[in-house]
């Protein structure tokens, strides 16, 4: 068995179709190759996959501290405001009783996204070192960070759906603050950094083995 | 065709419908076999851009406290935001909810039509390609789960009243899960490889 590259082959990212990589060609860098099929630009691997993903990491990382420690809305009732912050707000519907709501908001705005923090920082350090553990359940790993990343949105919008609702002057109205911003920028940054990230290079290490043995 | 996620190169079997094929190796899905892929799909897209006009026509939540009532849309949760003084936040709330959706739906059903008609054209590859990447982005099922949550929120302090909208927002749901599942983006890049005389 073999893969698309030991075999000079290089794969559409979208359409699948397979060409043929052209006599001496570098199969990773810039030369600009064509899927025949859907013109998009095709690569056997990512370009710069890794450097890419460690930027969007790190940047988010950086914004995961004033998207936990800013307040993501104020909430004013009868005139008198009240900054929340993510964690301030699961605390607040704790003490109302809705710990349902609690454990959801906890696991969308806090579990998920240190967990994706620290899957996809795991997967690049395991690609530098040329892990062979378990390539299989490390691919698992990253389908799973893909598929659950967009749902930490969900605190953004509930904040925008507030905002949108409460607005009775001073009574009663909910402004959003720069946490909310913060937030949303982890998340989407984190979107893109498991988008760039390329799952055939947790495989590379594994096919360079099999080649040699 | 080689594996999308760890790059082998397999050969994929006849496969009867309802039936797929997995990677060997990492056990990623390589191909669906289903009845009716295109058909299904353009009358769910049609299905979904009707739902997603009504979705957006009427209030999908009202809150009543002190004798006013406050009505809110889909597209008044962005405004609200650009109103606030925060552009960005309106904007990412603008994208996710009803750019991004609105595109897919028109996308889709544009090439599909072209699919099913025979016609295709220089933009049907292009087009396609570019629905496949901006699906992640699209998240109004994620604004789904975001109601509810401000339902139980707000339910304590005030009446919340769930508008019209909503209903056809929570079919708007169904079908675009439904959308997705039938969708099989292989049968309709088999359609444009034949086209071009490419090999899988």
């Amino acid at each position: 068995m073999k893969t698309a590259r030991q075999s000079g082959l290089v794969a559409c990212h979208f359409c699948h179709t397979l060409s043929k990589l052209p006599e001496g060609v570098d199969d990773i860098n810039d030369t600009y190759l064509q899927c025949p099929c859907c013109q998009s630009s095709i690569h056997s691997r990512i370009p710069s996959s890794l450097s890419r993903t460690w930027a969007l990491l790190i940047a988010a990382v950086i914004l995961y501290i004033p998207a936990n420690t800013l307040p993501i809305m104020t909430v004013t009732l009868w005139g008198d405001g009240q900054p929340d912050t993510i964690m301030s707000g699961v605390i607040h519907l704790m003490d109302g009783g809705m710990w349902p709501l609690a454990l959801l908001i906890f696991v969308a705005s806090i579990f998920i996204p240190i967990l994706k923090l620290i899957i996809l920082i795991g997967l690049l350090l395991s690609v530098h070192f040329k892990s062979h553990w378990k390539p299989k359940d490390r691919t698992v790993l990253y389908r799973v960070t893909e598929f659950v990343g967009r749902w930490s949105m969900v605190d953004v919008f509930v904040i925008g759906i507030l905002v949108m609702l409460v607005q009775f002057g001073n009574t009663a109205n909910v402004t959003p603050d720069i946490g909310a911003l913060s937030f949303a920028s982890v998340v989407i940054l984190t979107m893109f950094a498991a988008h760039t990230f390329d799952p055939r290079l947790i495989w590379d290490a594994i096919n360079h083995e099999q080649i040699h043995n | 065709m080689a594996c999308p996620d760890c790059d082998l190169i397999q050969h994929i079997p006849t496969l009867a419908i309802g039936e797929s094929a997995h990677c060997i190796r990492c056990d990623a899905t390589l191909y669906r076999n289903q009845k009716n892929s295109v058909d299904r799909s353009l009358a769910f897209a049609i299905t979904g851009l009707i739902l997603f006009l009504i979705a957006n026509m009427f209030p999908l939540l009202s809150l009543k406290a002190l004798g006013v009532t406050q009505d809110g849309t889909l597209m008044s949760t962005a405004v609200s935001l650009f109103e606030a003084e925060r552009p960005f936040l309106g904007l990412i709330i603008f994208l996710t909810t009803i750019a991004f959706p609105a595109t897919t739906l028109l996308g889709t059903i544009y090439v599909l039509l072209q699919v099913k008609m025979n016609k295709i054209n220089s933009i049907t590859a292009p087009l396609f390609r570019f629905l496949r990447s901006t699906e992640a982005w699209g998240m109004l099922e994620i604004f789904m789960l975001a109601v509810l949550v401000a339902v139980v929120k707000l339910g304590d302090l005030a009446d919340v009243i769930l508008g019209f909208s909503l209903y056809a927002f929570c079919l708007l749901i169904v079908t675009l899960t439904l959308l997705s599942y039938s969708l099989n983006p292989h049968d309709v890049w088999n359609i444009l490889r034949q086209k071009k005389g490419c090999n899988a």
